[in-house]
């Protein structure tokens, strides 16, 4: 019943985001704002994570095909497939969740508590459409940017642990890269992260605008921001790559 | 003119509104007094629609309000200035930005007009050379009254001030005064101010409403409002002792 009335309150938050925005200049202002809070601040925390995961990835899979039968190929291959299916969307996302949820959920759960929603929402603004709508199209954007990033930095970081280990020739790693590459695994995985997208920046968004109270509600409703935006990427994640994958 | 009409409302069990009806003219100032928890805030909220009380009617200038759809709501706040009790500047922005808000938004002025519109609207709260510093960086006082700034911004013909003065020195707090007054009379606004401050009543109001405890306990005019018999508001306004002392010697 709680829930059903939560979904109900987000959706109709929702339907006062996706409307058309007083003045199409000052909202693309307003993304490019966004792109560099939500997606260039996120570049080097993505770029990081991706190559050390990459580098262990292919150092621990190398480790257990140490059987002659299994082709060396395979090291490459397997680092390719993990990080475009799952680790360059669901776990960056998951990683996104707890940096860029936490920050809009505050960030809107400060305007709230200190009135400047209502000072907006007293101008005449559609307060939702004017703070949320840029954060989700910033989102858009940049996650996908970030989603092909972190491929590219993974198998790099793989790459590298072929040269400078000798568990894997780069000969192998290389050829294994290039073998029985699936080009759908890319669009799934962009579907994916674009789907994040959304419900990261409007689980947060939503989390931060119903705040009420004082400066440990905003804590607690950015805690709560994380905590949901993960459980529903784990959840979209299950129900997307049953449909797009099977 | 805004019409307040039997308005209620509760926060759970608390029944902070108790049938509250008004009636404000435009070109003058109207001040709602009472003591800190009287409901002052929430009437004002009320009848801009931030809260939204059980029962009653708001009318600006024979515009029903409270049920009117979003779209009909924001076409009337664009005719609303409000100043927060807290000033609710946006942090993020410099107080340029602040006041040149709404400007970007709902008109086409060019960007010298508008750079000469928030410097005008700076001046008028004797605030200069502070255009790029951002809220936390200047002082209270300066905070609430670029707040004002920002209200005034577009020209509103509804004023609505959540306790302007309070925090302020005396010298600012009347300079504050003479300007929400001067501005209102100049432009012919409905100006509704929250206050406890006396001498701000005793400065600028036309219009008082008392309330007590969620009532509108007393209306008068500024010169009533010693020569009442109503004890609550004899309390309110004779708090301190010496006072009440010269109101005794002085009847
Ligand atoms: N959002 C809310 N939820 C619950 N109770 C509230 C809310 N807003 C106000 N109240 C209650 O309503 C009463 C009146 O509050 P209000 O803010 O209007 O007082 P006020 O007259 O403006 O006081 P002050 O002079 O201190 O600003 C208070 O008892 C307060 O606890
Ligand atoms: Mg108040």
């Amino acid at each position: 019943m709680k829930l059903l009335s939560v979904i109900g309150q987000y959706l109709v938050l929702m339907s006062a985001v996706f409307t058309k925005p007083v003045r199409a200049r000052i909202f693309i202002k307003r993304v490019f704002e966004e792109i560099e809070q939500i997606g260039m601040d996120s570049i080097w925390i993505v770029s990081i994570v991706s190559v050390f995961m990459g580098a262990v990835l292919t150092l621990q899979v190398a480790i257990n095909f140490t059987s002659p039968v299994i082709p060396q190929y395979l090291i490459g291959l397997s680092a390719r497939d993990t990080f475009i299916l799952e680790f360059s969307s669901t776990i960056i996302c998951l990683i996104l969740a707890g940096k860029v949820g936490s920050n809009i959920a505050s960030e809107i759960g400060t305007m709230r508590i200190t009135e400047q929603i209502d000072a907006l929402e007293i101008m005449g603004v559609n307060s939702a459409n004017y703070l949320i709508l840029p954060k989700i199209t910033a989102a858009l954007i940049s996650f996908p940017i970030l989603n092909l990033l972190s491929i590219i930095l993974g198998i790099f970081g793989g790459y590298l642990i072929a040269t400078a280990t000798d568990v894997v020739s780069i000969y192998d790693y290389i050829y294994g890269l290039n073998y029985m590459f699936v080009p759908f695994y890319v669009t799934y995985s962009l579907i994916k992260i674009c789907v994040f997208s959304i419900i990261i920046t409007s689980v947060s968004s939503f989390h931060g605008y119903y705040t009420f109270g004082g400066a440990l509600e905003v804590g607690k409703s950015s805690t709560k921001a994380v905590v949901y935006s993960i459980i529903l990427v784990l959840l979209f994640n299950l129900i997307l790559t049953q449909l797009l994958l099977t | 003119m805004i019409e307040v009409k039997n308005v209620n409302k509760s926060f759970g069990d608390q029944h902070v509104l108790k049938d509250v009806s008004a009636f404000f003219e435009p070109g003058k100032i109207n001040m709602i007094i009472g003591r800190s928890g009287s409901g002052k805030t929430v009437l004002l909220k009320s009848i801009i629609g931030l809260v939204k009380p059980e029962t009653g009617d708001i009318f600006f200038n024979e515009r029903e309000f409270i049920r009117a759809n979003i779209k009909f709501k924001r076409e009337i706040r664009k005719e609303i200035g409000m100043v927060f009790q807290g000033g609710a500047l946006f942090t993020s922005q410099t107080v340029e930005d602040n006041i040149m808000f709404p400007l970007n938004l709902f008109t086409n002025l060019t960007k010298k007009e508008k750079l000469n519109r928030v410097n005008f609207c700076l001046d008028r709260v004797n605030i200069q050379n502070a255009n790029k510093q951002f809220p936390s960086e200047i002082s209270g006082g300066m905070q609430k009254r670029v707040a004002i700034a920002r209200a005034i911004a577009l020209n509103p013909k509804y004023l609505f001030c959540d306790e302007p003065n309070s925090g302020l020195d005396p010298q600012t707090a009347i300079m504050i005064d003479q300007l929400i007054h001067n501005i209102t009379v100049e432009y012919n606004m409905t100006t509704i101010v929250n206050t406890h401050d006396m001498n701000s009543v005793m400065e600028i109001a036309d219009s008082i409403i008392f309330i007590y405890e969620g009532h509108k306990w007393w209306q008068g005019g500024r010169e009533d409002i010693f020569n009442s018999e109503n004890d609550e508001l004899n309390d309110f306004v004779f708090a301190s002792e010496l006072c009440k002392k010269i109101k005794k010697t002085n009847p």
